[in-house]
């Protein structure tokens, strides 16, 4: 059962040809196809890594720039907010400014008014007040010298200090 | 009681073969060839059905010698994984009825192991120099000599009776079962058989890988 015979160096050789056979025609090539593999897979991942990488670089840009847009409009926002305000304010005061100018030109108008009324007034007083007196004296009150002295008489009654005969 | 024939002839010159292990040699012999052409018939760089279970085989293996022999020791990839093929064949072929494994005979399993320990010297020597690679066997002192020839030879005998063992004992026991116990038992050691096979072919190639990785470290 264990006799060792020149079998032994026939099948070192029966191997070795097979080996040799195999190695030629089927290993090389798929070795070779197995490496070109590893190799386009290897290539493919690193690919897809900077792939990766590039993406979120470029989305990261991307919200960046949205964060931008979004305060830049907040800002022109604010501005125009402010710039209403303002508006506001600067009509309201124009309006208030008017509003008083109106009301003085119309105050002094009055007061021309009332002098432009008084100072007819006076007149007319004077000339009834010679009409009463030439009726009272009986005889003409219209010289010089009475119209004078009329407008005299009424001019005190206005004066402040006032010593009215009446 | 005789289990096993190999049929030893005489052939010219008085050199006595084994026709019997040399005719089941060959039949492994053309099954791998069969099998491996199949395989890599029509090569795909997507692979599917043969060529991704021979990929996955080849893979395993290379893998395993890149972690024992390092990328240097990749040119050795067609030896060990013929040789991986060539024991799987020979082991799972003795459980098909009225064949008998190659490797049931000591010179078929010898022949490997000297095969592997030579390929070992002769790479040793061609990656370190015959002096450097040769000086391994006084180190760490002179006295070493008798133990590191001792070892170099237990190597392929261990080799060799490991597999010879297993496979002659799976084929002995079969037949002796299915004398003894004819239903179930023997059809159970059968698939035990068939497990111990792939091991064994397994272990074979493994070792070789672990001795050949010897030819590629400078200092040990």
């Amino acid at each position: 059962m264990f006799n060792i015979n020149m079998t032994l160096i026939a099948q070192i050789i029966n191997f070795l040809i097979l080996m040799f056979i195999l190695a030629k025609f089927a290993y090389k090539p798929l070795l070779q196809m197995m490496e070109a593999r590893r190799s386009q897979i290897v290539a493919n991942m690193e690919a897809a890594e900077s792939d990766k990488l590039a993406a979120a670089k470029l989305r990261e840009e991307y919200e960046q720039q949205l964060a931008d847009a979004r305060e830049q409009a907040q800002q022109i926002l604010e501005r125009a907010n402010k710039l209403a305000t303002e508006t506001q304010e600067s009509m309201l005061r124009q309006a208030r400014e008017e509003h008083e100018r109106l009301l003085k030109s119309a105050q002094d108008q009055i007061e021309r008014e009332r002098q432009k009324a008084l100072a007819d007034l006076r007149g007319e007083v004077v000339s009834l007040s010679m009409l009463a007196a030439a009726k009272i004296v009986g005889r003409n009150m219209d010289s010089e010298a009475d119209v004078k002295l009329v407008r005299e008489f009424v001019e005190k009654l206005d004066d402040a200090s006032g010593n009215r005969p009446c | 009681m005789e289990f096993v024939h190999y049929g030893a002839r005489e052939i010219f010159g008085g050199m006595t073969v084994n026709v019997n292990t040399l005719l089941i040699t060959w039949l492994v012999m053309a099954i791998v060839f069969a099998i491996v052409m199949l395989a890599t018939r029509n090569l795909q760089m997507i692979p599917g059905g043969a060529q991704n279970v021979l990929e996955a085989v080849i893979d395993f293996l290379t893998d395993l010698m890149d972690k024992n022999m390092g990328k240097e020791g990749r040119f050795m990839a067609p030896f060990i994984i013929t040789l991986f093929l060539f024991l799987l064949v020979s082991n799972e072929l003795g459980m098909v009825p009225g064949l008998a494994s190659p490797t049931n005979d000591i010179n078929t399993t010898l022949g490997m192991a000297v095969m592997v320990v030579l390929s070992v010297h002769i790479l040793g020597c061609r990656q370190k120099g015959f002096f450097h690679h040769m000086s391994h066997f006084v180190k760490p002192h002179p006295l070493f000599l008798p133990i590191n020839i001792i070892e170099e030879v237990s190597k392929p005998m261990t080799l060799a009776f490991r597999l010879f063992g297993n496979i002659l004992a799976g084929e002995i026991l079969l037949v002796v079962l299915g004398v003894l116990v004819p239903f179930v038992i023997p059809t159970a050691w059968l698939a035990f058989s068939f497990v111990v096979g792939i091991l064994q072919a397994l272990i074979f190639s493994i070792l070789s890988m672990s001795y050949l990785s010897n030819a590629f470290k400078s200092g040990h």
